[in-house]
């Protein structure tokens, strides 16, 4: 006798709970609109979220096992379950499933972002923005020489995070590809890697400049360094991504051929890669330029510091200049490295 | 007679998706025949040639190597750097030729060397002048020396085969194993590259191991004959003796024999 091994759709059950706790938690906002007080209570409110939660994952799950198709299990039904879907979505449970769910979260969002058409036409707000795109359109170009001193800065903040984070990247690129780190003990070195870069990338570049810039001092070299660190991360995901797209064959003749792990890396896997990597690497050179500006904000140096000086004493003029600056570097630089990128296909 | 150069012996390999390639296998090569394995595709003759250089280990069973005198067990090696010594005297050509793109031909025929140089040196770009020779020559006995420094993906399919052929030449093998060398060539080009491997069995004296699909190039270049079907071998002999009736029982009632010329 052979038992069918019992599964649970853990991603249909827990989108399908998600949101009908989140439909729960919304009428009983609506029904006892609470103080504030009481929407920061979050141990009660996560009780009450969490509750009505694994309500919902039963009911899609009773749902579900009765011949109603939700919402969650429409999504992520294996491939062999989907059927062509006859019916319009609109006479399908899933669809109002949807749709409700979707409905739902405009109307919160709307309340949370505090949309209003109001403010957005009130007269003395309206007044205050004529005023600074006034003083944008007439830029200062007095500024101008010191604007692009400030601009060649960022420019070369971000090609030098960008050249150093290549090192690094290129090493761990291989040390994270899944077809390379096969035995045990490789595997646990991946999965840590992976998790490493997962997690320095999930901070972003922003705030690695508010830590370096207090390690190192505000400048264009806290900039530079919390650049390298997110290109790193960034780089060696998508350079490990590559490897793990290239062809066997190579692989396999070297191999044939006595080759050892390093020279089979080197031989058959690296030339299939380099042209991509190139790729990869001139447009994060691309990217690190435009984020450079913005970590100027935070005390990264460059373009971004300066940007920020004229911002906070409404000298509008003098920030239409440098957007200007902004504007065209950033123009330039993301068709260079279009053409560039072009050319190495 | 002389002792086998290869013996197999009830040889297995079972894939760890539970497919069960080899289901015992046994047979001996001879110094300095060409052997050819028939079979339909799955029947297991990728699988054998590959546990042969160990690029797949078998499950259990015994490949003996014979290399004048000192016998090696290659089911049994464990270590990475005796497989990598196994790999010396055993070359390997594959049907989608396996050359490293964007890279040059020369390189790519140095690739037999990989064994025989550190692997510092090897990236480094560092071979000697003995092993550039050594490549060179057999570029030239493929016919193809003019080509050396031309990217190895630029050239015909039967220009790659050769290419791949000068590489397992560079490695100065006992045994090359040729995996349907000729599967993705056009007919033309198909026995120019077998005519080279019958020469480098004849003139160099290298033992080939090859699988075919085609009859006609069997009775043609082999010299003996083995047959494998759903991983066991239903045939083991002379090329002439395959008539009808073998060429059923190898590929099933029905199946009708196609002639390359």
């Amino acid at each position: 006798m052979s038992q069918k091994k019992f599964e649970l759709p853990m991603r249909r059950l827990v989108l399908d709970g998600f949101s009908f706790s989140f439909l729960v938690m919304v009428m009983l906002f609506a029904i006892f609109n609470p103080t504030e007080e009481q929407q920061l209570n979050l141990q009660f409110n996560f009780n009450v979220f969490i509750g009505s939660f694994l309500v919902g994952m039963v009911i899609s799950y009773l749902l579900n096992a009765s011949g109603v198709k939700t919402f969650g299990e429409h999504l992520f039904q294996p491939d062999y379950k989907k059927a062509v879907e006859n019916r319009p979505m609109l006479k399908t449970f899933w669809g109002w499933h949807f749709i409700g769910f979707m409905l739902l979260l405009i109307i919160v969002g709307v309340f949370k972002t505090k949309f209003s058409i109001v403010e957005l036409l009130n007269e003395d707000g309206f007044g205050g923005a004529k005023r600074l795109f006034a003083g944008i359109a007439e830029p200062n170009w007095q500024i101008l020489p010191r604007a692009v001193l400030n601009m060649v800065e960022t420019i070369f903040m971000a090609f030098m995070a960008t050249i150093l984070a290549i090192p690094f990247a290129f090493v761990f690129s291989f040390a994270s590809a899944r077809n390379i780190m096969t035995g045990k003990v490789s595997f646990a070195i991946y999965l840590a890697l992976r998790t490493f870069f997962n997690v320095t990338r999930s901070v972003e570049a922003i705030i690695w400049a508010i830590i370096f810039s207090v390690w190192v001092g505000i400048g264009p070299f806290a900039g530079m360094l919390a650049l390298m660190v997110h290109s790193i991360a960034s780089l060696a995901k998508q350079y490990s991504e590559m490897v793990e797209t290239v062809s066997d064959g190579p692989i396999e003749g070297v191999q044939s051929c006595g080759a050892t792990k390093l020279q089979t890396i080197w031989f058959a896997i690296v030339p299939q890669v380099v042209l991509p990597y190139i790729s990869f690497t001139v447009y994060r050179w691309d990217i690190n330029v435009r984020m450079a500006t913005v970590i100027g904000l935070v005390g990264g140096g460059g373009i971004g510091t300066m940007l920020v000086q004229y911002q906070g004493q409404a000298m509008w003029q003098e920030v239409g200049t440098i957007i200007f600056v902004i504007a065209v570097v950033v123009w330039i630089m993301d068709q260079a490295s279009a053409y560039i990128r072009e050319a190495l296909k | 007679m002389s002792d086998p150069i290869l013996s197999i012996k009830d040889l297995r390999k079972t894939y760890s998706n539970g497919v069960q390639a080899l289901k015992g296998v046994s047979f001996d090569v001879k110094k300095g025949e060409f052997l050819v394995i028939i079979g339909l595709s799955g029947s297991g003759k990728s699988t054998l040639l590959r546990c042969i250089n160990r690029l797949h280990d078998p499950t259990s069973g015994q490949i003996t190597f014979n290399n004048s005198g000192v016998k090696t067990e290659i089911a049994s090696i464990q270590h990475k750097n005796d497989i990598r010594g196994l790999r010396k005297n055993v070359g390997m050509i594959f049907q989608h030729f396996n050359l490293i793109p964007r890279t040059t031909v020369l390189v790519n025929v140095l690739m037999g060397k990989l064994s025989s140089v550190s692997t510092l040196r090897s990236i480094l770009g560092m071979f000697s002048k003995a092993d550039k020779d050594d490549a060179i020559k057999y570029l030239n006995l493929v016919g193809i020396k003019e080509k050396a420094h031309i990217r190895a993906d630029q050239l015909s399919g039967g220009q790659q085969q050769r290419v791949a052929i000068a590489r397992a030449l560079t490695q100065n093998p006992k045994i090359l194993l040729a995996d349907e060398p000729v599967a993705s060539l056009d007919p033309a080009t198909c026995h120019v590259v077998m005519d080279y491997l019958k020469k480098v069995n004849q003139e160099l004296g290298i033992t080939i191991i090859c699988n075919l699909h085609f009859l006609s190039l069997v009775r043609q270049y082999a010299t003996r004959v083995i047959a494998l079907k759903d991983g066991m071998l239903v045939y083991e002999g002379d090329p002439k003796n395959i008539d009808e009736a073998w060429f059923e029982k190898i590929y099933g009632a029905g199946a009708k024999e196609v002639h390359i010329n």
